[in-house]
């Protein structure tokens, strides 16, 4: 593998780096191949994570998600969500034009939702964009004319109020992006602390680690910001507006 | 191929400062976010040292560059995705453009990113016929302005709401408006369908993953995402050295990049970008394609002195708390890189002798080193250009800056030396000093070579009497 | 208080030719607290300004004449934060290819003091029975804050003088634009610099600002009068004096 303008660059920094010759060098302890301690404990304490722990956390993302306006909803069961997203629906006007049309990801706690049914009654549509039969084309433009986005997550951080989504088949990651409003849910044991417990997971969980970042592993703290004018802070930039992350603890 | 103007940092700092506009917009800046990042990196669980042991994760990684970014195109290509190596700008520029042709590609949507400014990528793709939008609102303000970006993070700083105002009427043909909320949604609706429009998006990145194979990119306003998710190519430039090997090095590098940048906890988006869409996958780029930039930086690896340098992580955190940016603004240096981080890196890159003005226009208070997110000793390095200006250095290709003013040193040095000389060349000065316009005991006026301090301040006069004159009389 | 180890002055170059006040003050200080102290008439400047300039050979020549002046001083102090500075940290990267000048001024170096350093963390002394009348600032000098870590120890001793109300200004620790040839080299730069600074001390409202470094006094001082304005300018020893 390589091309020959790779080796010659290559070859431009090991002269650069006085190592014309030998190969690579601290090779051995440059990427770690075996899990460290630390990474072990973490894993450990991730597993053994009581539920007074998980409240903590919860709380933890719930004070990180103020000052970003992250809408954080906990909610005790999941028909308390559908009903809270069903009041979302109907209480947000869409951005562009007036039809309201919602787009959702095709994962498995989006559907306990049971949104169709609850969005039937207001007659608004919901494209689910997992479904292979409908052509790409489609799916993107139900995403643009969509006002809502429904997704859930892999993790969320609770240091900094992060939504942390991988690129999977069904799960569109403009689902995230491309609506005015995005809604996510997830549930408790999502939740992790931060950024450390997360890579820990990624590499090292023989889980997770099997998927691995994928193709796009997207952060999501809050929704979309600019102060570019004046220094005055505007949501909505060119992400969503708003986000509303629904946690449910049962 | 790069406008480059260093020569005129003088002239653009008089103009700068001069700007009443630019003046309060560069306090403010330094206000918000050069305090907010020191009590952003105070309230780490690991304290503001923390960006030592960033140091030396970017350390450790320079001098294994060679692996590391072999490891990360390996684990790229595994991915689907594409390498292209470019030595230089002209390569960079001239793939993107193959790239492009290929796909026919009409318009592009651009994420900000530095590099791309380095290399001046929007005259290349111009030049092809092609259309290209900055999409970071800062940046497309600047790009309708026909302007260049002031600041690595807040590219517009110099426009106020009005300006940004009457440039969208006269631009967009929409009515006058300058509440930046408003303004700011006139941009995303204009944005959203240039994003839906384009063809090819590209992107920067802050900091790759060597061992899963990802670039990063960072941003609050979520253009980077829609650049590098809607069209169907997705180009991205990175800086040689913007590189980590291990994922958990981006748990420190991540959280000092967000606090430099904009005293942030976490950006709004951050993304891991890892290769094109996968079989299954409905949305994302069909291709990936990451751009590896040389240009003149295995040069600067290869000087020890100047190594440090490819630490820099480009996060912005030195231009907010420097007192020379915040009087000159970034337009005063020439060049894609600005304040602090570009007065050592664009001398580097473009040559010290033309851009000599930057490393020796700065008082050396060492404000851009406690600040930096990785610890970069910059004020050491602006001691090293500054002494390859005095006396020259071939391997760098550098001419002694004024010989005049070096032979005045040579004389100090003599002089110095011997505190008879000294205390002769005081008694002459006393003389001289006699002709000099005064008032209420102060130099009012002051001959070249020393004049410049007398344009704006008064001199106290030397004494009647050195103190170790005194002393000797016994004090 | 008298069996205080002796100490020699290292008078910075433009407190020696321009404000020799400063010197006499500090001199006062130490003797009031019964130290005995040399002075070396033979000194000059310790090449801080070659260096910064760039000139390293001439910073170098200026580095051996100020350690063979000072070699034989147990305790040397200085009233500039920007020259010790300079013999700390800088001596070591002059000599860096010759071990045996290295050697020398590395030893040099953990010997030399600030005065406001020397006052409060070698003596351990905080009041010097001061007497002030009136409001006082601070100026943050770089060098001093940011070379050799010295920000409390001005403070502190200015908080034991009687009499005097201290208020902090806004931006104390930004540079005043001195940095040396650098303020004749781009004054249009320097002169802006200093504009803002001396808008923070006078909207303090204070009848004096002090500092630990006549270089950067110097220059607000210049800047002071060109505006007209007539608060004092004072280095910290002059206070102490008092
Ligand atoms: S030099 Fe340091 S502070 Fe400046 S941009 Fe680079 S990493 Fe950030």
């Amino acid at each position: 593998m390589g091309t020959a303008n790779q080796k010659e660059f290559i070859n431009r920094i090991k002269m650069a780096l006085g190592k014309p010759f030998a190969e690579s060098r601290q090779k051995a302890d440059l990427f770690n191949s075996e899990m460290s301690a630390e990474s072990r404990a973490i894993l450990e304490h991730i597993k053994n994570r009581n539920a007074a722990e998980r409240k903590k956390l919860l709380e933890t993302l719930i004070e990180a998600a103020g000052p970003i306006n992250l809408q954080v909803i906990s909610c005790d069961d999941i028909s308390a969500v559908t009903g809270a997203i069903a009041g979302l629906v109907r209480a947000k006007d869409p951005e562009w034009g007036d039809q309201k049309s919602v787009v959702a990801w095709a994962h498995p706690l989006v559907e306990r939702l049971n949104l169709p049914a609850a969005l039937s009654e207001q007659k608004v549509p919901m494209f689910v964009t997992g479904s292979k039969s409908t052509a790409d084309e489609d799916l993107r433009q139900q995403v643009i004319d969509a006002y809502i986005g429904i997704t859930s997550a892999d993790f969320c951080m609770a240091d900094t109020a992060t939504l942390v989504m991988r690129a999977r088949p069904g799960q569109a990651r403009s689902v995230s992006l491309v609506p005015a409003i995005h809604i996510a849910v997830i549930k408790l044991d999502q939740i992790i602390a931060d950024l450390k417990e997360l890579f820990a997971l990624l590499k090292w969980d023989p889980h997770e680690r099997r998927e691995g970042l994928t193709n796009c592993l997207t952060f999501v703290s809050g929704p979309s910001k600019t102060a570019d004018i004046e220094a005055t802070m505007v949501h909505g930039a060119h992400g969503p507006r708003e986000v509303h992350l629904f946690v449910i603890s049962a | 191929m790069t406008k480059i103007t260093t020569e005129n940092y003088v002239a653009e700092a008089r103009k700068a400062i001069k700007n009443q506009v630019l003046q309060r917009a560069l306090a403010d800046l330094q206000n918000r976010f050069g305090r907010g990042t020191a009590e952003c990196y105070r309230q780490l669980p690991e304290g503001p040292d923390l960006r030592l042991k960033a140091h030396e994760i970017r350390m450790k990684t320079i001098e294994n560059l060679d692996v590391v970014l072999e490891t990360l195109a390996a684990n790229i290509l595994k991915n689907g995705g594409h390498v292209f190596f470019a030595k230089d700008s002209r390569a960079a520029v001239d793939y993107c453009l193959e790239v492009a042709r290929r796909h026919q590609v009409r318009r592009v949507v651009k994420g900000k990113s530095m590099v791309s400014e380095e290399i001046d990528l929007n005259a290349a793709l111009m030049d092809a016929g092609i259309e290209v939008s900055e999409t970071d609102l800062g940046e497309y303000i600047i790009q309708l302005a026909g302007e260049t970006p002031s600041h690595i993070i807040a590219p517009a700083i110099h426009k106020t709401r009005n300006d940004v105002g009457s440039l969208f009427a006269a631009k967009l043909d929409i009515p006058y408006e300058d509440d930046p909320p408003k303004l700011t949604w006139i941009a995303r609706k204009a944005l959203r369908q240039k994003f839906l429009a384009a063809d090819m998006g590209t992107s920067g990145c802050n900091i790759a993953c060597a061992e899963t194979g990802h670039i990063t990119t960072v941003s609050n306003e979520g253009n980077i995402r829609m650049s590098t998710t809607l069209p169907k190519v997705h180009m991205a430039f990175m800086g040689m050295e913007r590189v980590a090997a291990r994922l958990e090095d981006h748990d420190i590098l991540l959280r000092l990049l967000c606090r430099g940048a904009a005293a942030q906890n976490m950006a709004t988006y951050v993304s891991y970008i890892g290769g094109p869409r996968q079989a299954d996958q409905v949305d994302g780029p069909q291709e990936f394609h990451l751009v590896i930039l040389d240009n003149g930086r295995s040069r600067i690896l290869a000087d020890a002195e100047f190594r440090e340098m490819l630490c820099c992580i480009r996060c912005a955190a030195c231009l907010n708390v420097c007192p020379v940016y915040a009087k000159i603004g970034g337009h005063s240096y020439g060049y894609a890189y600005t304040g602090p981080v570009g007065a050592v890196v664009t001398p580097l890159l473009v040559g010290i002798n033309r851009a000599k003005d930057l490393c020796l226009g700065e008082t050396l208070c060492g404000a851009c080193q406690e600040a930096c997110a990785v610890n970069i000793d910059l004020p050491r390095m602006l001691l090293a250009l500054r002494a390859k200006l005095a006396e020259g250095d071939p391997a760098w290709g550098v001419k002694p800056a004024d010989r005049k003013e070096k032979l005045l040193w040579q004389a100090w040095s003599m002089m110095i030396r011997k505190r008879t000389v000294y205390d002769f060349v005081l008694r002459l000065a006393a003389l001289v000093q006699k002709l000099m316009p005064q008032r209420d005991g102060m130099i009012r006026r002051l001959p070249p070579p020393v004049s410049g301090w007398t344009q704006g301040r008064d001199l106290r006069p030397l004494a009647k009497e050195s103190f170790i004159q005194r002393w000797r009389k016994g004090f | 208080m008298s069996n205080e180890q002796p100490v020699t002055l290292f008078i910075q170059c433009i407190v020696d030719t321009h404000y020799p006040a400063v010197a006499e003050a500090m001199v006062r200080v130490l003797r009031r607290l019964g130290i005995s102290l040399t002075c070396p008439g033979d000194q000059t400047c310790c090449g801080q300004p070659a260096f910064n300039s760039g000139y390293r050979r001439q910073a170098r020549t200026a580095a051996q004449h100020f350690i063979e002046v000072f070699e034989n001083s147990e305790i040397i102090v200085c009233p500039s934060g920007s020259c010790v500075n300079m013999v700390r940290h800088h001596y070591a990267e002059l000599f860096q290819n010759d071990s045996q000048w290295l050697a020398r001024a590395r030893n040099l170096a953990r010997r030399t003091y600030e005065f406001s350093e020397y006052l409060v963390d070698v003596l351990r002394v905080e009041a010097l029975g001061a007497r002030f009348d009136g409001r006082v600032t601070y100026h943050d000098s770089c060098h001093l804050l940011r070379g050799i870590g010295v920000r409390q120890q001005p403070r502190t001793l200015l908080q034991h003088v009687s009499g005097m109300d201290f208020i902090e200004m806004r931006d104390s620790d930004y540079c005043c634009g001195f940095g040396g040839t650098f303020s004749v080299k781009y004054p249009d730069i320097s002169d802006a610099m200093v504009t803002d600074k001396a808008k923070n001390i006078m909207a303090t409202k204070a009848d004096a600002v002090v500092g630990c470094d006549m270089g950067c006094l110097m220059n607000i001082r210049g800047k002071l009068s060109r505006l007209g304005s007539d608060i004092k300018v004072m280095h910290l020893a002059q206070i102490l004096a008092c």
